[in-house]
């Protein structure tokens, strides 16, 4: 069975939102490294819980032999953080607007949405060996 | 996310503390929304005061609930909203579906 795997600025887990927190622990300890103020973490941490939760529930499809990547490094006074998964890829223009009257009581379907709000930049790739989502805050 | 409950002039106030971001976090707010329900207790009001912060996950617990207790006959109310959650609410429009209040005394005190 996969456990969560430190190396660096990277962590690799599971895809089970059991290790939502262990990703959180590791991204809050590295910005407070990094200077950031309260904030700026709760922001950033976030939107990284957004990702994770998309690369788990939407890329992997909670497959348990694959795995989300999350690293992050610090440039310029400002944070990138790359989140991975295994899964098959999707189309970014697939997904609703949620602040539409017809989504607005839709329990799902805010995540992208709330992560472009908080984070300056944000970039998907994505094809049919994984996405990857890179995002850009500066403290 | 850790969750403790009290009543107050017969509305219950539930009062979760942490992060709430998504797996266990969601069930179990449910299953006490619904115990509430299931017992006859549909007054709700919920003390965000001690959330540090929450994702869409969150949220979505919010709506559900509002949705469950509406459908009931019941109400939810938010009290002690933060100024993180309040950002939330508004970038997503949900500032519009929420009754929120100041204190927890407020929120109970507008079921009459």
């Amino acid at each position: 069975m996969m456990k969560p795997v430190i190396k660096g600025n990277s962590i690799s887990i599971p895809s089970d939102q059991e290790y939502l927190s262990d990703v959180d622990v590791f991204i809050e300890g590295i910005l407070r490294g990094f200077g950031a103020d309260e904030s700026a973490v709760a922001d950033i941490a976030i939107s990284v819980s957004e990702l994770v939760n998309n690369a788990i529930l939407h890329g992997n499809k909670s497959a348990s032999d694959k795995a989300v990547a999350v690293t992050i490094s610090k440039s310029n006074g400002c944070v990138e953080i790359s989140v991975t998964d295994q899964g098959a890829g999707f189309d970014p223009c697939d997904i609703e607007n949620p602040i539409d009257d017809a989504n607005l009581m839709k329990e799902v379907g805010r995540g992208i949405f709330i992560v472009r709000s908080l984070m300056d930049q944000v970039e998907i790739e994505a094809s049919d060996r994984g996405t990857t989502v890179i995002v850009t805050k500066c403290i | 996310m850790k969750l403790t409950d009290r009543e107050q002039d017969g509305v219950v106030v539930l009062e979760p503390k942490g992060k709430i971001m998504g797996g266990p976090d969601a069930t179990l707010l449910h299953d006490k929304l619904y115990e509430f329900i299931q017992q006859g207790r549909t007054k709700v009001v919920i003390d965000l005061s001690r959330i540090e912060w929450m994702n869409s996950t969150g949220l979505g617990i919010l709506i559900q609930g509002y949705t469950t207790l509406r459908n009931s006959d019941g109400q939810l109310k938010l009290a002690k909203v933060t100024d993180k959650i309040q950002s939330l609410l508004t970038i997503t429009k949900l500032v519009s579906v929420f009754d929120a209040y100041d204190t927890v005394e407020d929120a109970i005190a507008s079921f009459n």
